[in-house]
C-alpha cells in the first residue's frame, strides 16, 4: 500500500468519524445506527496505520495486493451492510401496513360506536 | 354462515357506487366492506355522503395491504368466509353463493370464482400469461388451477385469520400456489365477469408482463424457501 493511499484512507475515514459524530449530536442519527459508521472507518484507519495486517491477510487468501484485500473487505461489509437495510426495509413497511390498517379498522369501530349510542 | 364481501377500492369514484349499491339493494344477506386504498379521488368522499360501510386507509398500501385490512376487519368480526371482490364491477355477485356453497360441502379453504373452469381460456395474448401461472402451479404443487389470476376469490375462516397476520400473504396466484404446498384445499367455481365499464384498469402490456414475469418467478423459484406457521 502506497503512503499515498493510506493518507487518503485515512483523511477520508477521520472525516467520516466527524460527520457521525455531528449527525448524533444533531439527533438525525440513533445511536445503534451510528455504530456501524464508527467502527467502519475506524477500521479503515486501522488498517491504513498497520499495513501489515492487509499484507498478511492479502497472503493468506491468495489475494494479489494488499490493496485489493481492502477493496474486497470493504465490498464485502457493503453488502452485508445494504442486505440488512433491506431487511430492515421490509420490516418497517409491515410495520407502516399494519399501522394503517389498525388505525382505519380502529375508526371505523369508534364510528360504528357512536352510531350505535346517537340511535339509543 | 356470515360472508364478508371485501372490496378494495383505489381511484374508483365512478365505479364504486353502481358496485355498492347492487350489493345493498339485491344482496342483503351478504355484508360488504369497502377498503379505500389512499385514494386521490372522491372514492372516500362518496362511501361518507352514502354512509357506506368502509374502511379509510390513511396512506396507500397497494392491493395486497388493502384487501389484508379488510380481512383483519373480517377476523376480528369473526367472520365465517370472506370474499376479495373488484371495486370496478368485473365481478358478478350472483356466484356468491354458489362458491360459499361449494366452499361448504366440500369444507374447503379457498374457492376460486373461474373464468375457465368448464369454459375453454381463449388463445390470446393476455391469457398467455394466465397459461404461465397455470403451469408453474401445476409443475410445483400438481394441482391444476384453471383459473389463477381471477381476483375473485372466497376464503374461510382458518384463511381469514392466516391472511390477516401475515407476511407475504398477497391475495395473488402465488400465495395459492404456496397455500396448495402447504395442504390447503382450494377448488373452481364457473362464473362470468364483465368487462370493466369505467375508470382505467391498472393492468396494461408492460405491467401486465411484470405482473406475470413476478408472478412465476415467485412461485417457481421462491416459494420453496417459505415455512408455514398458520
Amino acid at each position: 500500500m502506497s503512503v499515498m493511499l493510506r493518507t487518503a484512507l485515512i483523511v477520508i475515514s477521520v472525516l467520516t468519524l466527524w460527520y457521525t459524530a455531528r449527525k448524533i449530536r444533531k439527533s438525525q442519527l440513533q445511536i445503534e445506527d451510528s455504530i456501524f459508521w464508527m467502527a467502519f472507518p475506524a477500521a479503515l484507519v486501522l488498517l491504513s496505520v498497520f499495513p501489515g495486517i492487509a499484507a498478511w491477510a492479502a497472503k493468506i487468501l491468495g489475494v494479489q495486493s494488499p490493496v485489493n484485500f481492502i477493496f474486497l473487505a470493504v465490498i464485502f461489509i457493503l453488502i452485508v451492510k445494504v442486505f440488512s437495510l433491506s431487511l430492515r426495509l421490509s420490516q418497517l413497511d409491515a410495520k407502516i401496513r399494519t399501522l394503517t390498517q389498525e388505525i382505519a379498522i380502529r375508526e371505523n369501530l369508534a364510528q360504528k360506536q357512536e352510531k350505535t349510542k346517537e340511535s339509543e | 354462515m356470515r360472508i364478508l364481501i371485501v372490496i378494495p377500492a383505489y381511484n374508483e369514484q365512478e365505479n364504486i357506487e353502481r358496485v355498492v349499491d347492487d350489493l345493498i339493494q339485491n344482496y342483503p344477506q351478504y355484508d360488504y366492506l369497502v377498503v379505500n386504498d389512499g385514494s386521490k379521488d372522491r372514492t372516500a368522499a362518496i362511501c361518507r355522503e352514502k354512509g357506506y360501510h368502509f374502511l379509510d386507509l390513511p396512506v396507500n398500501l397497494g392491493l395486497a395491504g388493502a384487501f389484508q385490512a379488510g380481512l383483519r376487519y373480517a377476523d376480528r368480526m369473526d367472520y365465517d368466509m370472506a370474499i376479495q371482490f373488484d371495486g370496478d364491477g368485473q365481478h358478478n355477485p350472483q356466484y356468491i353463493e354458489a362458491m360459499a356453497a361449494k366452499m361448504e360441502e366440500e369444507s374447503l379453504d379457498v374457492v376460486i370464482g373461474s373464468r375457465f373452469w368448464e369454459k375453454k381460456k381463449p388463445f390470446s395474448l393476455r391469457m398467455l400469461g394466465s397459461r404461465m401461472i397455470q403451469l408453474a402451479i401445476k409443475i410445483t404443487t400438481g394441482v391444476t388451477i384453471k383459473d389463477p389470476t381471477s381476483g375473485m376469490r372466497l376464503f374461510n375462516r382458518s384463511m381469514i385469520h392466516e391472511f390477516a397476520h401475515n407476511l407475504n400473504y398477497g391475495p395473488e396466484p402465488d400465495t395459492i400456489a404456496y397455500l396448495l404446498r402447504g395442504g390447503a384445499r382450494v377448488q373452481e367455481v364457473q362464473v362470468e365477469m364483465n368487462e370493466r365499464i369505467a375508470g382505467e384498469s391498472y393492468l396494461n402490456l408492460k405491467r401486465s408482463i411484470e405482473y406475470m414475469t413476478r408472478m412465476c418467478m415467485s412461485i417457481v423459484l421462491i416459494q420453496w424457501f417459505r415455512k408455514r406457521r398458520a
